[in-house]
């Protein structure tokens, strides 16, 4: 018989930063013949959910079951090459090549195992056929586990949990904005500056951008335009605090936050400083509605120096964000609201925004921070500089 | 000097005899309840006591007796009727699940039907098939309909006056292994609530769910288990309709682990249903959930067979061990 050996197909890294992937759906079912190029599995990682192709033709063995998830590089699937003989490979029978069996556990014990990070494979269950159960997990808990008094007092553990909660596992974006804001929370030395800004002017422009561009640009558009301009005059604000030193970006990369279901993604305008208003507008409208219809790609969301989060469209005043490692700051914008200014000594009615920036105090400080906040204000006061 | 007890036929009796002297609108009927004093020696002196006029004998015919009864209930009466055997309330059905148990809603809540339906039930008394059955699932998905299946004499007379005073149809279950039972008689003013289920034994390890003779059943499975180190707690729904569902849901989260023991087939049966239950709602605190029912066939006649087809102690005992993986202490013997 002339069948090659089996090319192994392996967690791909479809993203920069993904450590795991999790197997959605197989497209073609196991023995079926494939052909190079063909999408063969969907994949989600932290940041989107994603097709994946076959790199050569044969018949697929898979090995990873939908639901699971596995490590990058550790086998998902087999692609067994079909030579020039007439007789097609005899398909492997299936439970042979099925992957290691998920451990029978009951519900509680793996809820518990998930809640004291406990490995269920290393666990032997003492269980009805072998089943692990709630004692099991216990033994191997650091400090006992949850209270299950006999007496009908609740002990008051840490987190009382209500009675009706329900509890719903984490999608691996969920997983990830989780990790993210937290380290984040815990490791950056973040402080806040803000301004008011007259949107008067910008207010004005945009009514007649209308009438020239399609989409007409939002108010949003013309924020990251002028961050990605004052940007390239403050590389300290487009840059990372790494490793104890600082590393300044070439490339000014704005991301804006697009609340999708479940999920916070943070699609990237790439060269945002070299790229016209309405180009920007184009952009952003289209790689906000992939983003909320999850068909977003990894490179798309990859990349930012620095972050706009825009809330205004909810009527919120003012906010602050959390910064996106390793990123050095992120601007929280409110909405444009008509209130009382004072203009040439005068009481008069403006227009104006809020716009607050959270910046990493180990690379982005208070007069730099405030400098690149004020750049920005100006360039949003005077408008017209957006455009040339 | 304990308190004289109370035999569970007794504890019906005189729930009736009070709620008959309480109200005048309540009058009692149905096959052999009047003179005779009922088949199962329950209702004797009833007739005597409140007059044949608000206690009497019907001919034999369920339909008509409930059908009387429907009729009485939407005039102005408080009807309590007897259906002598559990097995023939279907004859009864449209009566009860059409009539009775719909009127309150097609009449935009206007209309109450008080109607209790007294009927025996449940196997081990050499009845044969068409004679011991305890069809709660054929009533139990009737909306408009309340069941109530008591385990004590206390509870019987209780529940049996918070029946009688209800405003519309309850279904009251008598089991016929119940019927000498003696227990602590409780305060002869008690009423109680329907829809309320109640741990009748404390426990950790398992939470047992049962209702009428399989209350007794799994007291004494308890028993038995204590000896081996499993801690049961016991829960007696003594409402089928409404189900104390928080009751069960709350044992559970605490015992992580449930075992319904029902006295009927397992197809249809509501030790399903409750599985059903805690499993959507408290999935993440489950170990193990099973249930004991009869199997998918009639109750034999053969008295070997009938004791070995029905759920009993013993079989709880066996079934537990097996779940719980625990071996029986043995025996100095």
């Amino acid at each position: 018989m002339s069948v090659a050996s089996p090319i192994a197909v392996s967690m791909p890294r479809l993203s920069d930063s993904m450590e795991e992937g999790t197997i959605v759906r197989w497209l073609k079912p196991a023995g079926d013949s494939v052909a190079a190029g063909e999408p063969i599995v969907e994949i989600e990682t932290d940041k989107a959910t994603m097709e994946y192709e076959a790199e050569a033709a044969g018949v697929l063995e898979i090995v990873a079951e939908e639901g699971t998830t596995v490590a990058l590089g550790e086998p998902i699937a087999r692609i067994v090459p079909v030579g020039a003989s007439e007789t097609p490979p005899p398909p492997e029978p299936r439970p042979s090549s099925a992957p290691p069996a998920r451990p029978r556990a009951t519900p509680i014990a793996r809820r518990l195992a998930a809640e004291h990070g406990i490995d269920l494979a290393a666990v032997s269950g003492s269980g009805r056929r072998g089943h692990i159960v709630k004692a099991d997990v216990e033994a191997l808990a650091p400090n006992g586990s949850e209270a299950t008094p006999p007496s009908p007092t609740p002990t008051p553990t840490p987190p009382p949990t209500p009675t009706r909660a329900r509890r719903h596992e984490l999608t691996r974006i969920q997983q990830r904005i989780a990790s993210r804001m937290a380290e984040s929370r815990a490791t950056v030395p973040d402080f806040e500056v803000e301004v008011e800004i007259d949107m008067d002017d910008c207010m004005g422009l945009r009514e007649e951008l209308a009438a020239h561009a399609d989409p007409a640009p939002s108010i949003n558009d013309m924020v990251v335009k002028a961050c990605a301009l004052a940007l390239t005059r403050h590389p300290r604000a487009n840059g990372s605090y790494r490793d104890g030193g600082f590393e300044l970006h070439d490339e000014v990369n704005v991301g804006f936050a697009v609340a999708a279901p479940d999920a916070l993604l943070v699609p990237v305008i790439r060269d945002a400083n070299r790229k016209s208003v309405a180009e920007i507008a184009r952009e952003s409208r289209a790689l906000a509605l992939r983003a909320r219809e999850g068909k977003i790609a990894p490179p798309e969301l990859s990349g930012a120096t620095f972050t706009v989060s825009n809330l205004g469209m909810y009527g919120i005043t003012r906010f602050t964000a959390v910064i996106n490692p390793p990123q050095a700051a992120i601007l929280a914008v409110g909405a444009v609201r008509a209130k009382p200014v004072v203009c040439d000594g005068a009481l008069a009615i403006g227009r104006t925004m809020s716009a607050t920036l959270a910046s990493d105090h180990r690379i982005l400080y208070g007069a730099d921070a405030a400098a690149f906040l004020g750049e920005v204000r100006d360039r949003l006061e005077s408008p017209i500089g957006l455009l040339v | 000097m304990s308190v004289a007890e109370l035999e569970f036929r007794d504890a019906v009796r005189d729930a009736l005899d009070e709620e008959l002297a309480r109200d005048e609108s309540v009058v009692f009927f149905g096959e052999d309840v009047g003179k005779p004093g009922g088949v199962f020696a329950v209702t004797g002196g009833l007739q005597e006591r409140h007059g044949d006029r608000r206690v009497f004998d019907t001919p034999i015919s369920e339909l008509a007796i409930a059908g009387a009864a429907f009729g009485a209930a939407i005039t102005g009466l408080r009807p309590v009727i007897e259906i002598m055997f559990g097995d023939f309330l279907f004859l009864a059905m449209d009566s009860l699940a059409n009539q009775a148990a719909k009127y309150w809603f097609i009449s935009e809540e206007q209309a109450s039907v008080p109607l209790v339906v007294r009927s025996a039930v449940g196997a081990g008394g050499r009845f044969g098939a068409i004679h011991s059955q305890t069809p709660v699932p054929w009533f139990q998905g009737i909306p408009g309909l309340k069941i109530v299946a008591p385990s004590t004499p206390r509870d019987a007379k209780a529940l049996l006056k918070g029946a009688i005073r209800d405003d519309n149809p309850v279904l009251f279950l008598e089991h016929k292994r119940l019927y000498s039972v003696k227990g602590e008689p409780g305060s002869s003013d008690e009423v109680a609530p329907l829809g309320r289920a109640a741990i009748v034994r404390p426990g950790s390890d398992l939470t047992l769910v049962t209702a009428m003779k399989g209350v007794h059943d799994a007291l004494a499975a308890a028993e038995e288990l204590a000896t081996e180190g499993i801690d049961v707690e016991v829960i007696d729904l003594r409402t089928l309709r409404p189900l104390d569902r928080d009751t069960v849901l709350e044992s559970v989260r605490r015992t992580n682990r449930l075992l319904v023991v029902e006295e009927g087939p397992r197809t249809g049966g509501w030790a399903g249903g409750i599985l059903a239950d805690v499993a959507e709602d408290g999935l993440e605190y489950l170990d193990d959930v099973w249930r004991l029912t009869t199997a998918d066939a009639p109750i034999p006649y053969s008295p070997p067979l009938e004791d070995a087809f029905l759920p009993s102690a013993e079989r709880i005992v066996t079934s537990v061990r097996k779940h719980l993986n625990s071996t029986p202490v043995n025996s100095t013997a």
